[in-house]
């Protein structure tokens, strides 16, 4: 899609596709969101860049930025933004549409795990911490796990000792009874989303 | 007048009593300063002290008091008699409190607390009781010249207080810029939306208003008189002439848009779809409503482009310098003309910094809502081709130059240029310039002499002998210079409001036409009792002139800084008292010292200098005047004395109305009867002038540089007069200064010419 | 003190600033009778705690001795100090306003001699100074005092040091045994003119103004550097006594901001840009400044300021509303925030951080004891549904002092519209 720049081509799709996306216009470029975050020095670009980018027409280079990814909900941008902009909201949804529109630059570790722990979850509707982390660990390879596996190894202990992770997941783990039913909630759920978002 | 009786009281409260001998203090006000009556009081300003000396005014027919106390500015309740001439002596923050309490210091303590009560009782003698100018005028109707909102809302305003109004337009109908605008943006909550100009119903509250006589068409083509008395001619566009009239002046001639043809490189003149301001609120105007078209073509408009600081705020001196403060909010309620009607459009205002403050917050973000969109950035160039424009610009945020390509219509907003007709003061601005080495305000002004060259429009046609326009202060437009006092303009009677003031929006015009109204009335009640007008607001007293005496020197014409002091037809000085402000720039200015007001004179200040006593050459105690700004330098020696600063017993002080008064006979009498050296105390001038009566301080400075050949022709040293600048907070530096002038003082040899 | 003669063609105008002496002096000078009313013992209100004004770097109290000398000489103008209106009955031209007045302790007989002040051994916060500084218990409030009166603070009454105190005075002027009073006063209309005041700094909490001695606010600012405040005008940081020679300016300090005050304040920007100027008062070329800031607001010809400030290179400008201040071992603030223009993260240290704090009306219209219409912030409207109660300076709109000079001016003809409409109708 070709956009012209400074047009709200743009910010109207993120008005339209993007949860809370029609905060983004009432942004005055105070930079206060950019410097809250607890992880604003690993950000490529910061929240209010970001919306200076989406008025600008930046399609691409919005979509395809690692920074919505590095959100971790921590809402120190919204306690703070003198706008009151929900930027955390902003920032997940914008990630969602990247990931629609298949925009998320690849080996994105948050979206990597964001998908793994969608699978785990859909598969049996409970998430099984085991698979899940191993999953994690082994992304990158057999050997790359193997040495993430062993740094994880006091962590996984503790959880193991507090019960909170079962070594016995790994023959299957437990799930929920009505698996089709769980299934068929979520394909509606995503229908429902996509004729909203206008995501399809 | 009965005859005149003085009596004198001393305070022997606040420490006066314990470090002073005040019996010897009595007898020098009753041997020396010729007293009637001479009073001790423990306690003067308590009521029984005030009850005695009520009583012996009432009683013993006492004229003139003089009190030695406190200083002039204390106690001002206790000792505020108006039925006699009264002159303070003040021994508490003028003496005690500057010496140090030991015995060492007694003597000249005393000396110097000798001298306040002999300056005082000799001020006292030559004072007379203001009774107030004689030729008062009542005119108390008000010309307002400018029918705008700004003019609309002095009228208005003025009349709902009971003043009859003569409201004179140039143009063919009341309404001004205002009139033009489709909308303006909102005065009220919730600032959201641009709201009706309201000019219909102010132009029909007009007509309906008795008290509000209209002149469209017209302009006011002479304007003589001062406060209370000025005859208007209104000259119609039909030729005729009407004369009006009035007690005061408001102008409200508002403001032009700055000329986008100046600026091609925003593609002005080259396509119709870029416009300024005014030109959007045309085709706004014209849509009603409806969208609005693209000039060019009548096409629909898909992209809107806002330009701001186009021509201001400008480093390079092509164009305006300033910011016209009202642009920011006109771009938003522009853009919300095309948002309003279709949320489609695109409209961005591209800014360096958005202005709108106080509510104006509120508006920025009512047009965030509405989808406008904003972009920190610096336009450089726009090019018009065919239908469309594209701004090219550096995006400050995303920090790349970049553009917006396909813009139906771009607005320029150019900001305001005054409405103030001839610069008085261009001649004398470009003269001290040339002076300082820079001819280039000269050449233009000799160019604008040149025979055929277009001379600013006068919009006001003073007779005034100082020409006839308010003068401006910067940049053409005619606001005071003084923070704390924006209504003071150097013409009394006449204020400025709206725009031509300074660049300003509607919210802002309207409280300032209504504040001028205010001052209007006050300019036409203070000249029917002939009181003086702010700083020295009921101050009856007003320069009296002895015109045989008179040379025709025009030193107090040209001088004045109120332009009060026109010519006669044989050339004398023809002073208009109602335009006065009591100053006395002219009474300093005077070389035959023709000019005095009863209560301050060449007199009042010459025989209190006279009367120090002063010790002869073998003494070793050296007498040095203090000539003091009473509104700066006197109330900060007043301050210091508070924290008990100690300085010299040499200086005697006199305060004086502004140092612009000061006649420089006064410099050399002092001289004269023995005195080893002076010091003044003035306001700072220059660009950020503090003197309260706008050039009072620079004549003295201007004044005092001659001195110097005086001083040679006399024999003395260049030091022994001395001008210094100083501010109301100057209290630990003034008694420094005076230590350090009364040292270098003592190490000259003294004065040749005590003794004579 | 306590008969207050008044009538429905009195203008009571409230507050003794500079907006409500000029709307009184105004008034005044127009011939009619005023009653003002201050709740501080002195006048002058808060531009009196100025150092210099922008942008002619003048000082405040140059124009306040001109109006004390106004005052002085007008009769027409009944002063009230220490006194606040607790409620407002009637209707425009027929007001009543019950007037409560705190206890001075001293009378009219004072003479300003200062023995009083000798005898006192408590010190108190002092107010004039935001409590930067101590005075004693018996103290003339500043120095351009008006009226030039001494006040006893009331936390030693009941004490021997009160009695100490009274026995000081020769004039009989110290009166320990005033109380507390309430008058009623008539009057045709009202000029609310209560000013403003500093936003709360501790409400800001990511910037530590409770927490770190070297974040202060801009009024407190003005004190350190004027040559009578508290350090005698050295710019000397709290924590440590050290002159603070890199300061920083973080504009929007409550301002402009939904979770504090949804208005601009208009002024911040021109004071801070001032204040870079006490900075090359104080030090010279070593005097550092930096402004932090959303947009600088500086309209009409402050423009030229502006960019005079601009040109000096020991002033920086960073586009930025900083996130928040953390402290360093050796107590220096740390701002931490990104500069938007492009995109740069900051961590700065600083000697110390000058929050330009933003105006709050000094009383909420909402606080007024009248039913009065005001916008969000709580600065009063121009209504009808108001009567003839008119808001005038600070307490209608964040102004500057000009500009809250011209509202004065304006509020003062509103009034009198309406005293002269009454007394026409008197005949």
């Amino acid at each position: 899609m070709s956009i012209e720049k400074y047009t709200r081509s743009f910010l109207k799709e993120v008005e339209e596709r993007v949860e809370e996306g029609h905060w983004v216009k009432m942004c005055m470029q105070c930079g206060v969101c950019a410097g809250s975050c607890p992880l604003g020095a690993h950000w490529e670009h910061t929240p209010q860049k970001i919306f200076m980018m989406i008025r600008a027409g930046k399609r691409e280079e919005v979509l395809s930025s690692d920074s919505m990814w590095m959100c971790t909900s921590c809402y120190q941008c919204i306690v703070r933004c003198p706008r009151k902009l929900p930027i955390t909201h902003i920032m997940h949804g914008l990630a969602y549409l990247a990931k629609r529109e298949g925009l998320v630059p690849k080996n994105q570790p948050t979206a990597q795990f964001g998908q793994l722990f969608w699978d785990n979850l859909v598969k049996t509707g409970r998430v099984n911490e085991l698979k899940l982390s191993l999953g994690m660990y082994f992304k990158d390879g057999f050997s790359q796990g193997i040495k993430n596996a062993m740094a994880m190894q006091s962590v996984g202990l503790g959880m193991m000792k507090a019960k909170r992770l079962n070594p016995m997941e790994i023959m299957g783990g437990h799930g929920i009874k009505d698996k089709s039913g769980f299934h068929a909630m979520l394909k509606k759920a995503r229908e429902l989303e996509d004729s909203r978002r206008k995501l399809a | 007048m009965a005859d005149m009786k003085v009596a004198a009281y001393i305070c022997q409260g606040c420490g006066l009593g314990e470090r002073l001998d005040t019996a010897d203090l009595a007898k020098v006000a009753q041997k020396e300063g010729k007293a009637a009556i001479v009073k001790e009081h423990p306690f003067l300003c308590n009521a029984e002290g005030v009850a005695m000396i009520r009583s012996d005014i009432d009683n013993e027919a006492v004229t003139h008091v003089m009190v030695a106390a406190c200083s002039r500015r204390a106690k001002t309740e206790a000792f505020g008699f108006t039925d006699v001439a009264l002159s303070r002596a003040n021994l508490r923050e003028g003496v005690i409190w500057v010496r140090p309490d030991d015995e060492e210091s007694r003597e000249t303590t005393q000396e110097m607390a000798a001298d306040y009560v002999r300056m005082g009782c000799a001020e006292v003698k030559k004072m007379k009781l203001p009774a107030g100018n004689p030729e008062t005028a009542t005119n108390r109707r008000v010309l307002v010249v400018g029918g705008g909102v700004s003019g609309m809302t002095a009228a208005i305003e003025a009349s709902k207080a009971g003043y009859q109004v003569v409201l004179v337009e140039k143009g063919a109908a009341l309404g001004g810029w205002a009139a033009k605008l489709y909308k303006r943006s909102p005065s009220r909550s919730p600032y959201a939306d641009p709201q009706d100009t309201g000019v219909d119903e102010m132009i029909a509250a007009i007509n309906a208003d008795s008290n509000i006589t209209v002149y469209t068409n017209s302009i006011t083509s002479k304007t003589e008189g001062a406060p209370g008395r000025f005859k208007i001619d209104v000259s119609q566009e039909s030729g005729a002439t009407v004369t009006e009239e009035v007690g005061s002046i408001i102008q409200a001639t508002g403001f032009t848009l700055y000329d986008a043809n100046n600026l091609p490189e925003l593609g002005y003149g080259k396509s119709p779809n870029v416009m300024d301001q005014a030109g959007l609120e045309a085709l706004a105007k014209a849509a009603n409503g409806g969208p609005i078209k693209r000039p060019s073509d009548g096409g629909e408009v898909k992209s809107v482009v806002f330009v701001q600081c186009a021509g201001q705020r400008d480093e390079t001196g092509k164009h305006l310098p300033y910011c016209s403060g009202s642009c920011c909010l006109t771009s938003v309620k522009q853009a919300m003309y095309f948002k309003d009607n279709n949320p489609d459009i695109d409209t961005v205002v591209v800014y360096t910094d958005l202005r709108m403050p106080g509510n104006g917050e509120d508006f920025y973000r009512s047009g965030q809502t509405k989808g406008v969109t904003f972009t920190k950035g610096k336009v450089s160039t726009v090019e018009a081709t065919g239908n469309t424009c594209k701004v090219n610009f550096q995006d400050l945020i995303l920090n790349e130059q970049t553009a917006i390509e396909n813009a139906d219509i771009v607005v320029l907003a150019t900001g305001q240029v005054a409405n103030s007709g001839v610069d008085v003061d261009a001649k004398l601005k470009a003269d001290i310039a040339a002076a300082a080495g820079d001819e280039t305000l000269l050449n233009a002004w000799n160019a604008a002499q040149a025979e055929g060259a277009v001379k600013p429009i006068s919009v006001l046609n003073l007779t005034y002998r100082q020409g006839p326009d308010v003068p401006q202060l910067k940049y053409g437009f005619t606001d005071s210079h003084f923070i704390c006092f924006p209504y003071e303009t150097r013409r009394t009677g006449i204020y400025s409001a709206g725009p031509v003031r300074r660049p300003m929006d509607i919210v802002q015009a309207t409280e300032d036409a209504t504040g001028a109204a205010m001052k209007a009335i006050q300019a036409v009640e203070n000249a029917a009792v002939g009181r003086a007008a702010h700083p020295r607001s009921g101050d009856l007293s007003y320069p009296i002139v002895r015109i045989e005496g008179c040379t025709q020197c025009k030193r107090c014409t040209v001088e004045c800084p109120f332009g009060a002091i026109d010519e006669d037809e044989k050339r004398y000085p023809l002073f208009n008292e109602s335009r006065c402000r009591r100053c006395g720039t002219c009474m300093g200015a005077c070389p035959v010292r023709v000019i005095s007001f009863e209560n301050y004179s060449v007199d009042t200040v010459g025989s209190q200098i006279k009367a120090v006593d002063v010790p002869d050459e073998f003494s070793e105690k050296p007498r040095i005047l203090i000539l003091a700004c009473e509104n700066d330098a006197y109330p900060a020696l007043d301050m210091a004395a508070m924290n008990k600063q100690v300085y010299s017993a040499w200086v005697r002080v006199i305060p004086v109305r502004c140092l612009g008064s000061v006649n420089t006979i006064w410099i050399t009498d002092a001289l004269n009867s023995g005195y080893d050296g002076v010091m003044m105390m003035g306001c700072k001038h220059g660009d950020d002038y503090q003197c309260h009566f706008v050039k009072g301080s620079e004549l003295a400075s201007y004044r005092m540089s001659k001195v110097g050949d005086t001083l040679q022709g006399m024999g003395l040293e260049p030091e022994r007069v001395q001008t210094f600048e100083a501010a109301i907070t100057d209290i630990e530096r003034l008694p420094k200064l005076i230590n350090e002038y009364a040292d270098a003082i003592s190490a000259l040899p003294p004065s040749p010419f005590k003794g004579f | 003190m306590t008969e207050v003669v008044a009538t429905n063609q009195t203008i009571l105008v409230v507050g003794g600033g500079i907006s409500g002496m000029t709307a009184a002096l105004e008034a005044a000078e127009c011939g009619k009778e005023v009653v003002l009313i201050e709740k501080n013992p002195v006048l002058g209100g808060r531009v009196s705690q100025l150092y210099r004004y922008f942008p002619k770097l003048c000082h405040p109290t140059c124009g306040l001795e001109i109006n004390q000398r106004r005052v002085k000489q007008n009769k027409r103008i009944r002063i009230l100090t220490m006194a606040e209106v607790t409620g407002i009955t009637g209707s425009p031209g027929d007001y009543t306003a019950s007037v409560k007045i705190a206890p001075r302790y001293v009378n009219e007989n004072c003479t300003a001699c200062g023995d009083c002040g000798d005898a006192a051994e408590t010190m108190i916060d002092d107010a004039f100074n935001y409590n930067l500084g101590k005075v004693k218990a018996a103290f003339l409030p500043s120095r351009m005092s008006y009226p030039q009166r001494y006040v006893v603070d009331p936390s030693v009454i009941g004490t021997p040091e009160a009695d100490k105190i009274k026995a000081a005075c020769k004039y009989d002027a110290v009166d320990l045994s005033m109380q507390e009073e309430t008058v009623q006063v008539k009057a045709g209309a009202v000029v609310w003119a209560t000013g403003w005041k500093p936003y709360d700094a501790n409400k800001i909490q990511p910037y530590g103004y409770d927490r770190f001695d070297n974040v202060i606010t801009s009024v407190e600012f003005e004190r350190l550097s004027d040559p009578h405040g508290p350090t005698g005008g050295k710019i000397l940081r709290p924590s440590d006594g050290k002159e603070a020679k890199n300061v920083a300016f973080i504009q929007c300090a409550g301002s402009r901001d939904e979770n504090h005050l949804r208005h601009c304040s208009r002024i911040c920007c021109m004071a801070s840009l001032k204040q870079t100027n006490y900075m090359r008062e104080a030090f010279g070329d070593e005097g550092k400044s930096t402004i932090y800031y959303i947009d600088i607001r500086a309209i009409d010809r402050f423009e030229d300021f502006y960019q005079k400030v601009q040109a000096d290179p020991n002033v920086k400008f960073v586009k930025s509303k900083v996130a928040r201040i953390l402290e360093d071992k050796d107590g220096n603030p740390v701002l931490h925030g990104v500069d938007t223009e492009g995109y740069h993260r900051y961590a700065t240290p600083h000697d110390l951080v000058v929050l330009a704090v933003g105006m709050e009306p000094s009383v909420s219209a909402a606080n007024i004891p009248a039913e009065i219409v005001s916008d969000s912030s709580g600065f009063i409207e121009q209504d009808q549904a108001n009567g003839a109660i008119f808001g005038a300076g600070c307490a209608a709109n964040p102004l500057d002092v000009n500009r809250s000079v011209q509202s004065a001016t304006a509020s003062a003809l509103r009034a009198i519209q309406v005293i002269n409409r009454v007394a026409r109708a008197e005949g």
